[in-house]
């Protein structure tokens, strides 16, 4: 499989090669400005409620404002302030760890899905897809509302445990102080599982039969074509499912925002929650734009590194 | 698909997280729209007049606004709510913008930056127009009153006037105290701990708490108000020079809260339960005690009827007053508005018979403290035991009040309290931090 880094600059080039190869630059250019039109606009409302407030942010970044009163230049003030806050440390940390629910556990869950649906289970596919695929459809507040309930002190969760004979462990899950963020996490486990099933399968159905069957005439099981045929064949969604659930993990907020606040004791805080509370309870949109600034760097540097990692492996 | 999909994906939520923290823009008026000590009049044109309120609370901000338009028929005011979390973020916009409404409700956490930039009319004038002074009860002018830069609280001038006045205490459920043996409402806080213990011993929970979110500091601040001397409490929240939270009496009421803890009067679990889920299970009959504000007497009234009972909480020693935590639902006057006049009458039927009427039937305190109000079951009752506090001006502010973010730092410390992992010194000092980093 062409690795995806690989695979977009060649259609580019094609193209360019093409038009410049004719010479005929004038059917181009109103084709060009045709596409433009056509994309206008998209531009516009990308450029107006995307760009803008982010080169906006960007500069916020830099003042000491409260939001009424005329702002006044910071510098990197609002910078060196995020760096000396323990605080903004434990709330990545927090972060990092919600990778592991939020992404590295989905991603496995989604290759199992696919394993177990892939072969023979052709029917009642719709509605596996449909039930598993649930969680991302629901908004996230409402999801959180709902694993309140389920994780509280007689919720349904803990029913669960009294009645396989674990009654002794129950407890408000959410409330608890060493299992908060794990509890927490779960939930994006639940959420994110599904969308990663999804993309597994599709990208498996494009996989060439012709590959299981010569799979199976070399005497390879079940285990073994999957290994060595499913997960080589949907490693581009592999890639893209990382990227999405990881981004997720590190600017997580309503989830956190719903269910614990970043409770108990600051917990579950994570930087997105800090950069809300900054803002808009403490009124210091400065240090709260610069915040954001670096949970954007954050996000980015972990994407680069799972791009990087994918095409090493590739 | 794949790289377009990424692509998208990546700066879709990258932009999110820009869109969180640039939705505001960074205005460039300088904000000075305060021109000169104009003339107040308390006479009040004849000539149609139509005002913009904004407001979050209702009741009873509609019902008041009826009642005043239909004492002057030539005044209408057009009112817009907005939810209580969508009003605290975009009400610092929209009395800083052009078209700001000619009165706000007040909210001291996010108006606090109005104040300095003259957004917010001061009131001074109106107030000895029409005798505020006298007419209000001090302590409820007292939390509405700031320095010019909003630093210093409890002084200053005076940015708004409340339409009904809020109050913390205890509400409990009769048959369960009566099950337990408890026949008498607690008439000090030791009494308040026996009770709960003669409750668990009967094997029914004492207290429903909400740590996830504002109930642990309610029941906190209630337990300060009661063996703390109030000064010492209302400097800090104000903000005058060099006070501190690190008390004795704070940390006795801390060390009272981990206690009730330890007792298993409070449940490690509660860290987890929303108020709202620990005021139904309350009403429920799932807990004999739960600390909260008159603002959840209808919801009490209409569940238990007569089974349910409040009072606030007692002090230390038999006897004494009892302190307690109340606030408003106040209105402020845009400095902008083409009608002061018009709006401070407004302000000021306030503290009228009727609108003591109107504010008590809504489930608030009456500001006029003298208005004759008959009320029976539970809302009496509140009215019965909020009467000394009001006469005495023992109504003190709530502790978040005391600095931007204070609420974030109560709500975690007090997490930790109760799940055992925070030293009440951790505490309080998390508290004076955030206090000496606003207020120097």
């Amino acid at each position: 499989m062409a690795d995806i880094t690989q695979v977009s600059p060649a259609p580019r080039e094609r193209s360019r090669g093409a038009g410049l190869g004719t010479g005929r630059r004038r059917p181009l250019n109103r084709r060009a400005a045709k596409a433009w039109l056509y994309l206008l606009p998209a531009v516009i409302f990308y450029a107006s409620f995307a760009i803008w407030p982010a080169l906006n942010t960007f500069y916020l970044s830099f003042l000491n404002w409260d939001g009424v009163q005329p702002p006044s230049w910071a510098g990197l003030g609002n910078y060196v302030q995020i760096v000396q806050d323990p605080a903004l440390y434990n709330s990545v940390l927090n972060a990092l760890l919600l990778i592991v629910f939020f992404s590295f556990i989905p991603v496995c869950m989604g290759l199992l899905m696919t394993a177990l649906l892939m072969g023979r289970m052709r029917r009642g596919m719709a509605f596996f897809r449909t039930v598993l695929f649930l969680p991302q459809v629901l908004p996230l507040v409402a999801v959180g509302v709902t694993w309140r309930w389920l994780y509280n002190e007689t919720g349904l969760f803990n029913q669960f445990l009294e009645l396989i004979g674990l009654g002794g462990i129950t407890r408000a899950w959410l409330g608890d102080y060493d299992l908060a963020l794990i509890a927490l996490g779960f939930i994006g486990t639940w959420t994110m599982s599904g969308l990663c099933m999804l993309l597994f399968l599709s990208g498996a159905q494009k996989i060439d039969p012709a590959l299981y069957e010569a799979a199976t005439l070399d005497g390879a099981g079940a285990f073994r074509q999957f290994r060595s045929v499913t997960v080589p064949g949907v490693r581009r969604e592999i890639t893209i499912a990382g990227v999405i659930t990881t981004i997720a993990a590190l600017a997580s907020f309503d989830l956190v925002f719903v269910t614990t606040n970043g409770g108990p004791a600051d917990q579950t805080t994570v930087p997105a929650l800090l950069v809300y509370r900054l803002a808009f309870n403490e009124g210091d949109i400065g240090t709260a734009s610069a915040l954001a600034i670096t949970l954007t760097a954050l996000v980015i540097g972990f994407v680069t590194l799972i791009r990087r990692l994918a095409r090493e492996n590739a | 698909m794949s790289i377009r999909t990424h692509a998208t994906r990546i700066s879709a939520v990258g932009v999110a997280m820009f869109v969180l923290a640039g939705c505001v823009t960074a205005g460039s008026d300088d904000g000075d729209d305060q021109e000169d000590p104009q003339t107040v009049s308390d006479e009040i044109t004849d000539e149609e007049v139509t005002l913009r309120l904004a407001y979050t609370d209702d009741p009873p901000a509609q019902a008041l606004v009826e009642g005043f338009e239909d004492q002057y028929p030539n005044v209408t005011i057009e009112t817009a709510q907005t939810d209580f979390g969508n009003y605290i973020t975009s009400i610092t916009r929209s009395m800083s913008s052009d078209d700001a409404p000619d009165i706000a409700q007040y909210n001291p956490g996010a108006m606090r930056s109005l104040v300095p930039a003259g957004h917010v009319l001061e009131l001074g004038g109106y107030s000895e127009l029409y005798g505020w002074e006298g007419a209000f009860p001090p302590a409820s002018l007292e939390q509405l009153m700031s320095d010019d830069d909003a630093q210093q609280f409890g002084t200053g001038g005076l940015y708004a006037v409340p339409g009904g006045l809020s109050v913390l205490g205890v509400y409990y459920n009769r048959p369960m105290l009566e099950e337990a043996g408890v026949d008498e409402v607690p008439s000090t806080l030791a009494e308040f701990s026996e009770a709960m213990e003669a409750v668990a011993e009967t094997g029914e929970r004492p207290l429903s708490l909400g740590g996830l979110e504002v109930g642990a500091l309610h029941l906190w601040n209630a337990v300060l108000n009661s063996v703390g001397p109030a000064q010492d409490y209302l400097d800090w929240v104000y903000g005058a020079p060099d006070s501190s939270i690190e008390t004795d009496a704070a940390a006795e009421a801390t060390e009272i809260i981990a206690e009730w803890v330890e007792a298993g009067y409070i449940s490690e679990g509660s860290n987890a339960t929303s108020d709202a889920d620990a005021l139904a299970d309350f009403t429920a009959g799932n807990a004999a005690f739960h600390a909260t504000g008159n603002w959840a007497a209808a919801t009490v009234a209409d569940e238990m009827g007569d089974d349910a009972g409040f009072f606030v909480l007692p002090g230390a020693d038999a006897g004494s007053v009892p302190v307690a935590s109340g606030s408003s639902v106040a209105y402020s006057i845009s400095s902008a508005t083409e009608h002061p006049d018009v709006a401070a009458a407004f302000l000021d039927y306030m503290n009228s018979p009727e609108a003591a009427e109107i504010q008590i039937e809504t489930g608030f305190m009456p500001v006029n403290t003298e208005a004759d109000v008959a009320t029976d079951g539970l809302l009496g009752d509140i009215a019965e035991s909020f009467a000394p506090v009001a006469e005495n001006d023992n109504i003190v502010p709530f502790p978040d009040f005391a600095a931007p973010g204070m609420i974030d730092r109560l709500t975690a410390g007090l997490q930790g309290i109760i799940s055992g992992r925070t030293t009440t010194e951790d505490y309080l000092s998390s508290l004076q931090e955030v206090w000496t980093s606003h207020h120097g």
